[in-house]
């Protein structure tokens, strides 16, 4: 048979191509649950670690089954805000129906715009709130999960990963326990000109919202500094002083309502 | 014809060795060669790559037309690579490594290995034989990369698959983490390689 005429290769290439498609979507139709539902154990193991639900080592060894059970005991509430510290809406913290809000990346843009964006936060029994960060590193995203105390402004842990840092350098924001260990106790000062700082000899300064870099990953701890600041400044309406000023409004608004009544 | 075959195995991976007689798949192994584990899945990931691609397209090499015949192989080999990485993000054990892969993964489809064997063999040999070339030139590739990854954690973290080896005393070279260091051990082993195999001095 001649397989160089150009009717005979048309038609090749197509049948190649529509079984190739075939294929690829009945795996990716297959595969699809098993690997949400890893992405989804993946981050509830993230927001455990920040929170102090349990040891990170021990979270990682736990399967994905324990992790929604871990998840589901520990919880109180989850909800979104968007940048003016309104709820948006609830997210179901059912253990058959746990909902994330998973596209920080989205929401990062959102932030950026100024507008559109649901952050979520999620309440746990223990009192602590967890918020998302999400930014660029070096090679490629970073984010993590940073823990407030319910008192909004001290920090009482912080998970943080990234995609591709470079191993033994940017990488140690996940790596290293000391990195995140370094955050508890930190404060969140909202309102303020830097509300955190990741830097280079930022604890020296005695200040209590800053963290050092880590030596040897400069670009990687400068892209997380401006996650944490991006997305701290996103909800500082939602635990700031501007959520102090909103609810005093209301609270006036009310009276005055409650004054023209009588 | 048996020792054919066994040539067909073994050349690959010491003799005719890709990485570091051909110079293939050079970009690969500095990148994932950090850490010893992440270079063991990269490796058998290149060694099913290489091996099916070289099967599929021997099976269909009498059909496939010529002038088509690099973005037919390019079709074949990026359907494995995407298996493969679904395969691995789906697995409740493997989906932590997939993420430390990241792009290494997908970007086995670059790999000059896979589509050099398949020019080079599958199109001119019947499949079993195919198979099993391409599941040596895999096996030859993961080879060095584990010996690459054997240095490179050892000196870079003191670890070996994460374990602590070296005394905490010893402080980690941060060169070594770095891919130049992996040029530097690769030229090493191609160095040792030749010193070793006559038949690769050159005048």
């Amino acid at each position: 048979m001649n397989t160089n005429n150009n009717v005979y290769t048309v038609i090749y290439t197509t049948v190649i191509v529509v079984i190739v498609a075939a294929v690829l979507a009945f795996v990716a139709q297959k595969l699809g649950p098993a690997q949400q539902a890893n992405a989804k154990a993946e981050t509830l193991r993230q927001m455990m670690a920040a929170a102090g639900v349990k040891p990170v080592e021990e979270l990682y060894a736990s399967k994905n089954d324990q992790i929604l059970d871990l998840y589901a005991e520990n919880i109180a509430e989850a909800y979104t805000v968007d940048l003016k510290g309104n709820k948006v809406a609830d997210l179901s913290i059912e253990r058959e129906n746990i909902k994330l809000e998973e596209g920080l990346k989205v929401q990062n843009r959102a932030i950026k715009a100024g507008q559109g964006a649901s952050l979520p936060v999620y309440v746990f029994k223990s009192g602590n709130i967890v918020i998302p960060v999400y930014g660029a590193g070096l090679w490629g995203p970073v984010w993590g999960y940073v823990a407030l105390k319910p008192d909004c402004h001290t920090i009482a842990g912080a998970y943080f990963d990234h995609e591709s840092e470079t191993p033994g350098l940017g990488a140690k924001i996940k790596d290293e326990a000391w990195f995140r260990e370094k955050f508890i106790g930190k404060t969140v000062e909202w309102g303020d000109d830097v509300i955190f700082s990741l830097a280079k000899n930022a604890e020296a300064t005695g200040a209590t919202n800053a963290v050092d870099a880590i030596t040897g990953a400069t670009m990687t701890s400068k892209g997380l500094n401006e996650a944490l600041n991006t997305w701290f400044r996103a909800y500082e309406a939602t635990f700031g002083l501007g959520a102090f000023f909103n609810a005093l409004e209301e609270h006036a608004v009310s009276e005055t309502a409650n004054t023209e009544e009588e | 014809m048996a020792s054919k075959l066994k040539e067909t195995i073994l050349n690959p991976i010491f003799k005719g060795n890709p990485i570091t007689v051909l110079v293939l798949g050079i970009c690969s192994s500095l990148a994932v060669t950090v850490q010893l584990k992440g270079a063991l899945v990269m490796a058998l990931s290149v060694i099913v790559v290489t091996g099916l691609s070289s099967l599929v397209c021997s099976l269909l090499r009498k059909t496939i037309p010529n002038r088509v015949r690099i973005i037919v192989q390019l079709v074949v080999v990026a359907l494995m690579v995407i298996l493969v990485d679904q395969i691995l993000k789906a697995g409740e054990g493997t989906y932590a490594i997939d993420k430390q892969l990241s792009v290494y993964i997908g970007l086995i489809i670059t790999n000059c290995i896979v589509m050099g064997r398949i020019e080079a063999f599958a199109l001119g040999n019947k499949p079993i034989p195919s198979l099993l070339d391409g599941l040596a030139n895999g096996a030859g590739y993961g080879l060095i990369l584990i010996i690459v990854a054997f240095f490179r954690e050892l000196l870079g973290s003191g670890t070996l698959f994460g374990l602590q080896v070296l005394p905490a005393s010893y402080v980690p070279n941060n060169l070594v983490i770095l891919p130049p260091f992996a040029l530097i051990l690769l030229g090493c082993i191609i160095w040792v390689h030749r010193a070793l195999d006559k038949d690769l001095q050159e005048d």
